[in-house]
C-alpha cells in the first residue's frame, strides 16, 4: 500500500496537486463552517462542542487529498476508467455541502432562492451534518481500499 | 329661523363629533419613545428590550434566530464575558432583533419573547430559549406547546401568554425586524453591529469570539 502511495506521490504533479486539494478545501470549509474568519479581523475559533465537526473535516480533507489525486493517477497512467473517480468526487461533495448551509451566508442565500424548499434542504444538511460527513468520510475510504486494489492488480506491484 | 339653528345644531355636533373622535384616537396611539429608538443605520425599536445601562456610550445590536446553532455557541461562548467585561459595567448595552429565517418554528419562537416581554421578563425568556435550544431544526422543540411551557417554567401568567401566541399579535414586529437585517445587509446569524455614540458603526458577520468583540469595543469605548 505505501509503496504505491510512494509511486503516486514521488511525481511532483500529483504531490502538488493533493497539496492543494487539502489546503483548499480545509480552507473553505473552516471558512463554512465558522472555525475560521476574514473579517473584521483574520482569527481562528473552534467552540466547545465543535471538535468533532473540526476533526471530520480535516479527515475530510484529508481524505479527499489522498483519493482524488490517485484515481487520476490511474486514469492519466493506466487509461482506466473514471468510475472510482466518480466516487471521490461525489464523497468530497456530499462531505463539504454538509454543514455548509446552516444559519450562514450560504444557508441564508439557498433559503432567499429557494423559499421553502431552501429553508427544509437547509434544515435537513444541518441537522445530520455530522452522520452527512461520516458517510462521505466511508465513501471516501471505500474508494481509497478499491483504487488501491485495483491499483495492486493493474500495475502488478508485488510486495 | 328654524332652518339656520338646525343647520348650526348640525354644524356644533360635527365639531364636538370631531374634538371626541380626535382626542381617542390621540389617546390610541400614544407616542412611544421607544418605537422610534435607532441604533446607527438600524431601527432597534421594535427589538428587544436593552439589556444593560441604556446611557452606555457603546450599543452592541445582535440579529439572531432562535433555531441558529451558531447563536447558540455565541450566547455560551462569547456573551458571558461580554455580559461580565462590558454589560455588567456599564461600558455597553445590547440590543437584540430577531431575523427568523431558519425554520417555520423561528418566528414563533421570536414572537412569544414579545409575549413574555409583556410580562416584563423578555431577557428571562431569551435565556431560556437559547439554554433550551435543540441542535436540530423545526424537531420540535419550539413548538407552540413547548414555548408555553418555557413559559410555564418562569411563572408567566400563561392565559395572557397563551392568548398573545395563539393571536400572532406580534407577527409583524418579527416582520419588521427581519426585514431590518435585511435592509442592512445582515446574511446570516449571528450578525452584529457595534455602533459607538458617534455613529460609528462596525459590522461583525457570525460567532465570532470574544477577542474580535474586546478589540473593537475597546477601540469605542
Amino acid at each position: 500500500m505505501i509503496e504505491i502511495l510512494k509511486v503516486i506521490f514521488s511525481n511532483f504533479k500529483f504531490l502538488a496537486l493533493s497539496v492543494i486539494i487539502f489546503s483548499s478545501m480545509m480552507i473553505v470549509l473552516l471558512i463554512i463552517s465558522e472555525f475560521i474568519f476574514l473579517e473584521p479581523y483574520f482569527v481562528t475559533h473552534i467552540p466547545s462542542g465543535s471538535e468533532l465537526g473540526f476533526i471530520l473535516i480535516t479527515i475530510l480533507s484529508g481524505l479527499s487529498a489522498l483519493v482524488i489525486p490517485m484515481n487520476l493517477f490511474r486514469i492519466i497512467h493506466l487509461k482506466n476508467s473514471k468510475q472510482k473517480m466518480g466516487g471521490s468526487i461525489f464523497g468530497a461533495i456530499v462531505g463539504s455541502a454538509a454543514g455548509a448551509c446552516s444559519c450562514g451566508p450560504i444557508g441564508f442565500a439557498v433559503i432567499s432562492t429557494f423559499g421553502s424548499v431552501g429553508a427544509t434542504a437547509t434544515a435537513f444538511l444541518t441537522n445530520y451534518e455530522i452522520p452527512i460527513r461520516i458517510i462521505a468520510i466511508l465513501i471516501l475510504m471505500i474508494t481509497y481500499f478499491t483504487t488501491i486494489k485495483s491499483l495492486k492488480t493493474e500495475c502488478k506491484i508485488q510486495f | 329661523m328654524n332652518k339656520k339653528s338646525g343647520i348650526l345644531g348640525v354644524v356644533v355636533i360635527s365639531i364636538i363629533v370631531v374634538i371626541v373622535a380626535s382626542m381617542s384616537s390621540s389617546t390610541d396611539e400614544t407616542f412611544d419613545v421607544e418605537m422610534t429608538r435607532t441604533h446607527g443605520s438600524i431601527s432597534t425599536g421594535m427589538g428587544s428590550p436593552l439589556l444593560g445601562d441604556p446611557l452606555a456610550p457603546v450599543t452592541i445590536v445582535e440579529f439572531g434566530d432562535y433555531q441558529c446553532h451558531q447563536c447558540y455557541n455565541w450566547f455560551h461562548d462569547t456573551k458571558p464575558m461580554i455580559m461580565r467585561d462590558y454589560i455588567e459595567t456599564g461600558k455597553v448595552n445590547l440590543v437584540f432583533v430577531d431575523f427568523a429565517f431558519l425554520g417555520r418554528d423561528s418566528p414563533k419562537a421570536a414572537q412569544a419573547t414579545y409575549c413574555a416581554d409583556d410580562q416584563s421578563m423578555y431577557w428571562e425568556y431569551h435565556n431560556s430559549l437559547y439554554t433550551s435550544q435543540e441542535s436540530k431544526i423545526d424537531n420540535g422543540w419550539a413548538s407552540s406547546e413547548r414555548l408555553k411551557a418555557f413559559a410555564f417554567n418562569l411563572n408567566l401568567d400563561m392565559d395572557s401568554f397563551n392568548e398573545c401566541l395563539d393571536s400572532e399579535k406580534y407577527s409583524k414586529r418579527v416582520q419588521y425586524n427581519s426585514q431590518q437585517a435585511r435592509d442592512n445587509g445582515v446574511r446570516g446569524t449571528p450578525g452584529f453591529f457595534i455602533v459607538g455614540s458617534d455613529y460609528e458603526q462596525q459590522q461583525i458577520g457570525g460567532a465570532q469570539p470574544f477577542s474580535v468583540f474586546k478589540r473593537i469595543l475597546d477601540s469605542m469605548i
